[in-house]
C-alpha cells in the first residue's frame, strides 16, 4: 500500500467511529460506544505509524505525496480537489494527534463513565480527531479551511457539551465565533493566494511563490498576516485568545484534547506548513514572533494569579504556544514542532491530573479550596509532579530540551532575535513559578475536607452539583456532572492513559538531545530544507550553555514558588497588597474581554437595536406607509364619484362619450 | 417532457378538487412526487457540457404580439427546477401530514404555485416569464391571507399579505412595462419578438437600458427581498402558514436572483456594467443589515427571514461580481439556500408546536429528549452559517472569490457578514435546543411524519456538502455564457490587481482568469 | 335622401333618450329611454349600411335588437324583484352601490 492510502485510512477510522456512534446511539451500549471510539483512534494511530514507516522507506528527497479522491469543486478556473498531502510534517502531526488522542479517549472511557451523554461525547470526540487530521493532512488551502472550521465546530460542540449550562453554551459560542474570525482570515488569504498564484494546491503554491513574489512585497505580507489571523484565533494568541480560558467549561478530557494537545497547536502547524510564504515575508514572520512573545508573557502573568485550576493551566497553554509560535516564526521549525510534541504530552497529562482532582473535589475547581492531596491521591500526585516538572522545564524532562532548543536558535540567529532568548527565559521563570504554585497549593499541607474523606473512607465526595463559575445548581438532566465521579486511583483506563503520558513527559525529550541525537530534526528536514533559514544551527556548545541557563532558571523558579507557597505562605497576600495595580490587571486578564466587548460586540448590538427600533419603523415601514397612504388618498378621491346615484353615473358616462366624440371631431377637422 | 413537468402539478391540483377531503393532501403530494420524478429525469438527460438550451419547447402563442410559448432548460435553471420540485414535495408532504382547513383549495393553491414557479424558471420568452412571475403571487396571496395567522398585536394576516402584494405588484407592474418596452424598442418598427434569446442578440440602446434595467431590478429586488425593499417581509413572514412559508422563502426568493441572470445580464449588458456598483452596494447593505437584524431579533421566523435577506445579498453580490466564479457561486448558493431555509422553517414550525411560542426568549433546552431533531437542526444550522465543508461554503467561497477579483473592497465588507452569520445562526440553535428549559416547555422527539419530511432534505444538504461539483459541473457553461453576455470582453483585471513588479506576476494573473481568455474580441 | 337626415334624426332620438335617463327617477322610464337610445343607434347603423351598400350594419342592428330584448327582460325582472321586496321604485333611493 502506498503512503497516501495509509493516510486516507488515518482519516477514515475516526470519521467512521464518529458516524457509527452517532447513528447507533440508541442501539449501542455505552461501553461499546467508548470502545469503538477509542479503537477508531487507536487504528488511526496504527495507520499513522504505517504511513511513517512507508515514508521512512523512501528517499528523503521523495518524501512528499499528494493524492486526491475526487473533484470537490472545479469550475470557472477554481480547481479544488478533495486531496491530501503527505510529507514528514503532516505525518509528524498525525502521529502526535492520534497518539495523544488515543490516550485521551482511553482516559475519557473511565472519566466520563457516569455521564448521561457518554455516546454523544465519544461521537464528538471522534469527529474532533477526524477534523484535526483533515486539517493536518489537507492537500490544499480549501480543504485546510474545511478541517480548520470542522475543528472549530467540534470544539464548540465539546465545550458546550453540558448544554444546559449557560456558561458552557456561552463559552462554546465565543470559541466558535472567534474561530470563524480566524476562518475568515484564512479564506481571505486563500483568495489572495489564488489571485496571485492561480491555485490552492500546496505543491503548486509553494513552488510558484518564490518565483512570483519578491521578498516582503506587500501582497505576500498581506497573505501571511491573514494566515496569522487564522493561526492566532485557533492557537489563542493575543488578541484572539479570550475563548480559550472560557472553553474550560467543557469536560476535562476535552480540555486535554482540544486545548492542550491538538487543536490549539493548529496555528503553529499552519505557520510551519506555509513556511515558504513566511520566508518570503520576514516582516509578517517577525510580527508573528513578537505576538507569540507577548502572549507568552501576558499569559504567564495571568496564570500566576488564576485561582481556577483549569483556567490556570489554560493560560499556561497559551503561554507555551507562544513559545511554539516564536519558534516557527523565527525559523526554528523543527524546534517548534518538537516543543509542540512534548507540550502535548505534559499538558494533556496535567489536564488529566486536573480532571482527577476536580472529580475528587466534587467538581469544584478553585485551588484555594484544595490542599493535602499528596497523601490522598498518590498516583495523581505523582503525575502532577511529573507534569509540573516537565512544564517547568526541569533538567532532563521533555520540556527542558524542547523549550531550550527554540531559545538557542533565536540566539544563534542573532540580531534582535536575541530578545526572544532573554524574554523567553523570563517566561520560563514565570512558567516555573506558576506551575509549582499549583503543585504546592494542591499537594502538601493539611488535607482539605474532600482529601480527608478520600483518605478515611476511600470514597469520592458527593455534593450537590454546582456550576463553579456561577454557583447555580446544575441541571442534571444532561448528565452533568454524572452520578458519580471517577478518579485515576479507581479507574484503570485513566491510570493507564496518565501513566503512558507521564512516561513520555519524562523521557520524551531524549529523542533530541543536543550533540547526541536529532531524531525529529532529521525527520522533518526534507519539509523545511527549502527554507533560507534551514542552515542556521546553534552549536552544540551553545545549546548546552542554553540548557544550563534554562535548568538554573527552572530550579530558581521552583525555589521561589516553594518560598512563596510553602515556606512563607503569607507572602503572596502581602505581595498582592503591595502590587495592587499589577494584580488587578493580571486578575482581570489584562481586560481583553472588556476591550473586545466594547469595540465589537456593543457596537453591533447597538446598530441592531437601532435598526430594529428606529430604522425599521421610520424608513422601511415609512416607505410602505407612504405608498399605502398615497393609494388610500387616491382611493378617497375615486370614492367621491361612487355616489350610488345611478343617474350621476349615467351623466359621467355620457359626458365621457361626448368628450371623446368632441375630441375626435376636433382631431379629424 | 419540459411541458409535462410544467403542467403536472396544476393537473394534479385540478383533479384533486374532485377527490374526498382527506385524500387531497396525499394526492397533492403524489403530484409533487411525479413532478420531482420528471425533474430528476430531466437532470439525468442533461448534457452538462453544453451552454445552450436543451429540451426546448417552442410554439407560437400570440403571433401578432410575438409572444411564444417557449420553454427550455440550461445550466442556469436545471437545479432550480429540481430545487422547486424537492421543496414543494417536502412542503406539501408536511402540510398533508397536518389537518388543513379547506384542503381542496389549499392544495390547489400550492400546486398552482408550483406550476407558476416552474414556469418562471422554464420560460424563455420575456412575456411568458413576466406572466409566470406574476402568477406565482396569486396562490401565495391566498395561502398567506386565508391560512395565515393573525398576530396578537393586531396585525391581521390579510393586512400583512396586502402589504406584500402592494410591494411585489408594484415591482411586477414595472417589470411588465419594462418587458414590453424592451420588445418594442428592440423591434424598432419591425416584427416584435419577446424571445429572450433573440433579444439578447441585439441589446437595445444604452439610454433605454438604464431605466429598463431598474424596472426589472425593482421587481427582482423586492422579491428577494433586498435592503430597503424588504418592508413586506417581517409582517408576511410572521403571518404566513409555515409549510407555504418554507417554500416561499426557499424558492420564490430565488426567482428574483435567477431573473438577474436570465434576463438582466444578457438583455441589458451596458446598464449592468454601469450599475454594477450600485447593485453591489444594495447587496452589501442587505448582507450587513440582514445579519445585524438577525442578530437582535427574538422571533424565530424573523431570524430565519432576515438571514435570508443576508443570504440573498450574497447571491446578488455574486451575480454582480460579473465574473464566472461569482455567478457560479451565486447559482450554487441559490440551490443551497433553498435547501437550507426550507428545513429551517419546518424545524421552526416543529419548535413552535412544542413550545407554543415563537419567541426565542421563551424557548430552550429542547435537545434533551429530541436528539434526532437536535442533530438535524444542527446540520441545517451549520449549513446556514456556511460552515466550511458544506456546499454553502463552496457557494460563498466562489461568490467572494469572484467579488474579490473584481471589487476587493466589497468582498472584504461582505465577508464580515460571514462572521455575523455564525453568531446568529448558532444563537438560534442554542437558544432553542440548549440552555435551561423553561417551565411548561415540552421536549419531545420528532415523529415519523416530520422525519419523512426533514431527513431527505438534510440528506440533500449532506450529499451536496460532499460533492458540490455535482452542481458546479452542470451550471458552469451556461453561467459563463450569461456573464460574458454582460461583460463581453474580459474585465480589465489589471486595474484591481497590484501592478506586479516581475514577469511572474503577469503569468499569475493570466492563470487567475482563464475563463475569459477566449472571449477577447 | 341624403344621409344627413337620418343621422340628425338618430341623434335627436338619442338625445331624447339620454335626457330621459338623466332626468327621470323611475326605473321603468329609464329602461324605456335606454330602448330609445339603442334604437337611435340602430337607425344610424342601418342608414350607414344603406349608404355604404353592404349588410354589415344590418347585422349589427339585429345583434343590438337581441341585446335590447335581453336587457328589457332582465331589467324588467329586476324592477319586478324590487317591487316585490317593497322597495321604492326610485333610482335615487336605491344606492347600495355607493363606494
Amino acid at each position: 500500500m502506498s503512503c497516501t492510502s495509509w493516510a486516507w485510512l488515518v482519516l477514515l477510522f475516526p470519521l467512521l467511529g464518529s458516524i457509527v456512534i452517532g447513528l447507533g446511539f440508541r442501539a449501542l451500549p455505552a461501553k461499546t460506544a467508548g470502545i469503538i471510539g477509542t479503537a477508531a483512534i487507536g487504528l488511526a494511530f496504527a495507520c499513522g505509524v504505517a504511513t511513517l514507516l512507508c515514508l521512512l522507506g523512501e528517499d528523503p528527497e521523495a518524501r512528499h505525496h499528494a493524492s486526491s479522491l475526487w473533484d470537490y469543486a472545479n469550475a470557472a478556473g477554481l480547481d479544488i480537489k478533495l486531496g491530501i498531502f503527505v510529507d514528514p510534517l503532516s505525518v509528524f502531526m498525525v502521529l502526535v494527534v492520534t497518539g495523544v488522542s488515543t490516550l485521551i479517549h482511553l482516559y475519557s472511557f473511565g472519566y466520563m463513565q457516569s455521564d448521561e451523554g457518554y455516546r454523544r461525547f465519544f461521537s464528538y470526540l471522534n469527529f474532533f480527531v477526524f477534523s484535526m487530521l483533515l486539517l493536518v493532512l489537507a492537500g490544499n488551502f480549501v480543504l485546510l479551511i474545511v478541517g480548520w472550521a470542522f475543528v472549530g465546530f467540534a470544539s464548540y460542540a465539546l465545550i458546550s457539551f453540558w448544554y444546559r449550562r449557560g456558561t458552557a453554551t456561552g463559552a462554546g459560542m465565543k470559541a466558535f465565533v472567534i474561530n470563524v474570525v480566524g476562518d475568515i482570515g484564512l479564506v481571505l488569504a486563500a483568495f489572495l493566494i489564488f489571485r496571485e498564484l492561480g491555485s490552492f494546491d500546496y505543491e503548486t503554491v509553494f513552488t510558484k511563490a518564490p518565483q512570483v513574489f519578491s521578498v516582503n512585497e506587500w501582497t505576500i505580507t498581506a497573505i501571511c498576516l491573514l494566515l496569522l489571523v487564522g493561526a492566532f484565533a485557533k492557537s489563542a494568541q493575543l488578541p484572539l485568545h479570550t475563548w480559550l480560558p472560557d472553553a474550560m467549561e467543557g469536560p476535562t478530557p476535552v480540555s486535554a484534547l482540544i486545548h492542550a494537545a491538538t487543536m490549539v497547536t493548529a496555528g503553529v502547524y499552519l505557520i510551519a506548513r506555509t513556511h515558504v510564504l513566511f520566508d518570503l515575508a520576514p516582516t509578517a514572520a517577525d510580527i508573528a514572533a513578537f505576538t507569540g512573545l507577548a502572549t507568552l508573557l501576558v499569559a504567564g502573568t495571568i496564570a500566576l494569579v488564576m485561582t481556577d485550576l483549569k483556567r490556570a493551566i489554560a493560560y499556561s497553554t497559551m503561554s507555551q504556544i507562544g513559545y511554539m509560535v516564536v519558534g516557527v516564526s523565527i525559523g526554528a521549525y523543527s524546534a517548534g514542532m518538537f516543543h509542540l510534541m512534548t507540550h502535548a504530552f505534559f499538558k494533556a497529562l496535567l489536564f488529566m491530573v486536573a480532571g482527577s482532582i476536580i472529580a475528587a473535589m466534587a467538581n469544584r475547581q478553585n485551588i484555594d479550596e484544595m490542599s493535602g492531596f499528596g497523601k490522598a491521591m498518590r498516583f495523581t500526585s505523582a503525575m502532577l509532579l511529573i507534569g509540573g516538572l516537565a512544564l517547568a522545564a526541569f533538567p532532563l524532562t521533555s520540556g527542558f530540551f524542547s523549550k531550550d532548543e527554540i531559545l538557542a536558535f533565536a540566539e544563534a540567529r542573532g540580531g534582535f532575535y536575541v530578545i526572544f532568548t532573554w524574554l523567553g527565559y523570563v517566561g520560563a521563570l514565570l512558567t516555573a513559578i506558576y506551575t509549582f504554585r499549583l503543585v504546592f497549593r494542591i499537594l502538601p499541607g493539611k488535607a482539605c475536607k474532600e482529601a480527608q474523606e478520600l483518605i478515611d473512607t476511600g470514597h469520592v465526595v458527593h455534593a450537590e452539583p454546582e456550576n463553579p463559575a456561577t454557583g447555580e445548581v446544575e441541571d442534571t438532566d444532561v448528565g452533568f456532572p454524572g452520578s458519580e465521579h471517577h478518579i485515576a486511583e479507581q479507574s484503570w483506563p485513566m491510570k493507564v492513559a496518565m501513566g503512558v503520558l507521564g512516561f513520555l513527559a519524562l523521557v520524551g525529550g531524549l529523542v533530541q538531545v543536543p550533540g547526541v541525537d536529532d531524531v525529529i530534526g532529521k525527520f522533518l528536514e526534507p519539509t523545511f530544507a527549502d527554507s533560507p533559514l534551514s542552515h542556521i544551527h546553534p552549536t552544540v556548545g551553545a545549546e548546552w550553555e542554553g540548557l544550563g541557563i534554562g535548568g538554573v532558571i527552572s530550579i530558581v523558579g521552583i525555589g521561589i514558588a516553594y518560598f512563596l507557597y510553602v515556606a512563607r505562605p503569607e507572602t503572596p497576600a502581602m505581595l498582592i497588597q503591595r502590587l495592587r495595580p499589577a494584580y488587578t490587571l493580571f486578575h482581570n486578564k489584562w481586560y481583553f474581554d472588556e476591550l473586545i466587548d466594547f469595540l465589537i460586540v456593543r457596537p453591533i448590538l447597538g446598530v441592531g437595536r437601532f435598526a430594529n427600533r428606529t430604522f425599521e419603523r421610520l424608513v422601511v415601514d415609512g416607505l410602505v406607509t407612504g405608498t399605502a397612504g398615497t393609494v388610500r388618498g387616491a382611493g378617497g378621491i375615486v370614492r367621491l364619484v361612487q355616489s350610488g346615484f345611478v343617474r350621476s353615473y349615467a351623466l359621467l358616462l355620457i359626458a365621457g362619450f361626448a368628450g371623446l366624440a368632441l375630441y375626435f371631431l376636433i382631431q379629424s377637422s | 417532457m419540459t411541458s409535462s413537468l410544467l403542467w403536472t402539478p396544476l393537473l394534479f391540483g385540478l383533479i384533486g378538487l374532485a377527490l374526498p377531503k382527506r385524500l387531497t393532501g396525499w394526492w397533492a403530494t403524489a403530484g409533487t412526487a411525479v413532478t420531482l420524478g420528471l425533474a430528476i429525469a430531466l437532470l439525468a438527460g442533461f448534457d452538462s457540457g453544453a451552454a445552450g438550451l436543451q429540451d426546448t419547447v417552442d410554439a407560437e402563442w400570440i403571433p401578432g404580439l410575438g409572444v411564444d410559448y417557449s420553454l427550455g432548460i440550461d445550466g442556469l435553471n436545471v437545479f432550480l427546477l429540481l430545487l422547486t420540485a424537492v421543496l414543494w414535495m417536502a412542503g406539501t408532504a408536511f402540510a398533508a401530514f397536518r389537518e388543513q382547513e379547506r384542503p381542496h383549495l389549499f392544495f390547489l393553491m400550492l400546486l398552482l404555485g408550483e406550476t407558476a414557479t416552474l414556469g418562471a424558471f422554464l420560460a424563455q420568452d420575456l412575456l411568458l416569464f413576466v406572466l409566470f412571475f406574476d402568477l406565482m403571487l396569486v396562490p401565495f396571496y391566498f395561502l398567506f391571507g386565508v391560512w395565515g395567522s393573525d398576530r396578537p398585536d393586531g396585525t391581521t394576516a390579510s393586512a400583512a399579505t396586502l402589504k406584500m402584494i402592494v410591494y411585489t405588484l408594484i415591482g411586477s407592474l414595472l417589470m411588465l412595462v419594462a418587458a414590453i418596452a424592451t420588445a418594442i424598442i428592440a423591434a424598432d418598427g419591425g416584427q416584435i419578438s419577446f424571445s429572450i434569446a433573440e433579444l439578447s442578440q441585439h441589446p437595445i440602446a444604452e439610454g433605454s437600458q438604464r431605466w429598463i434595467f431598474w424596472f426589472f431590478a425593482a421587481a427582482f429586488l423586492v422579491k428577494m427581498p433586498a435592503f430597503l425593499l424588504h418592508g413586506w417581509m417581517p409582517d408576511a413572514y410572521r403571518a404566513a402558514p409555515l409549510p407555504a412559508l418554507a417554500i416561499f422563502s426557499g424558492v420564490l426568493a430565488k426567482v428574483g436572483a435567477y431573473g438577474f441572470l436570465r434576463v438582466v445580464l444578457p438583455l441589458f449588458p451596458d446598464a449592468t456594467v454601469e450599475f454594477q456598483e450600485v447593485v453591489l452596494v444594495i447587496a452589501l447593505a442587505s448582507i450587513l443589515y440582514g445579519s445585524v437584524m438577525a442578530f437582535t431579533q427574538t422571533n424565530v421566523r424573523l431570524i430565519a427571514g432576515y438571514s435570508s435577506v443576508a443570504q440573498l445579498g450574497f447571491i446578488t453580490a455574486g451575480i454582480f461580481a460579473l465574473s464566472a466564479d461569482g455567478a457560479d457561486g451565486a447559482v450554487l448558493q441559490m440551490v443551497n439556500h433553498g435547501l437550507v431555509v426550507a428545513p429551517l422553517f419546518v424545524i421552526v414550525a416543529i419548535l413552535a408546536e412544542r413550545s407554543g411560542t415563537e419567541d426565542l426568549r421563551e424557548m430552550g433546552g429542547m435537545a434533551m429528549k429530541a436528539p434526532v431533531l437536535a442533530a438535524l437542526f444542527l446540520i441545517v444550522t451549520l449549513a446556514t452559517l456556511a460552515m466550511p465543508g458544506s456546499a454553502n461554503f463552496i457557494g460563498e467561497f466562489y461568490i467572494l472569490n469572484g467579488l474579490f477579483d473584481s471589487k476587493i473592497v466589497f468582498a472584504i465588507v461582505a465577508i464580515s457578514g460571514v462572521a455575523m452569520s455564525a453568531y446568529y445562526a448558532l444563537r438560534l440553535y442554542q437558544r432553542t435546543m440548549h440552555n435551561r428549559r423553561p417551565d411548561g416547555l415540552e421536549s419531545r422527539e420528532i415523529g415519523l411524519r416530520d422525519r419523512i419530511v426533514l431527513v431527505p432534505l438534510v440528506l440533500c444538504i449532506v450529499g451536496l456538502a460532499l460533492y458540490p461539483q455535482l452542481i458546479l459541473k452542470r451550471i458552469d457553461a451556461s453561467v459563463q455564457q450569461s456573464v460574458t453576455a454582460a461583460t463581453g470582453a474580459p474585465e480589465p483585471k489589471s486595474t484591481v490587481a497590484s501592478t506586479p513588479p516581475s514577469n511572474g506576476g503577469n503569468t499569475a494573473i493570466s492563470i487567475a482568469v482563464p475563463n475569459f481568455a477566449g472571449d477577447t474580441p | 335622401m341624403a344621409i344627413e337626415w337620418y343621422v340628425v334624426l338618430s341623434s335627436l332620438i338619442f338625445a331624447v333618450g339620454a335626457m330621459g335617463i338623466l332626468t327621470r327617477r323611475s326605473p321603468i322610464v329609464i329602461l324605456l329611454c335606454l330602448e330609445l337610445m339603442l334604437n337611435a343607434g340602430n337607425l344610424a347603423l342601418i342608414a350607414f349600411s344603406r349608404m355604404v351598400g353592404n349588410q354589415e350594419g344590418q347585422v349589427f342592428a339585429l345583434v343590438v335588437m337581441v341585446v335590447a330584448a335581453c336587457e328589457v327582460v332582465i331589467g324588467l325582472g329586476i324592477i319586478v324583484a324590487i317591487f316585490r321586496r317593497k322597495l321604492p321604485l326610485d333610482v335615487d333611493e336605491l344606492r347600495e352601490l355607493q363606494g
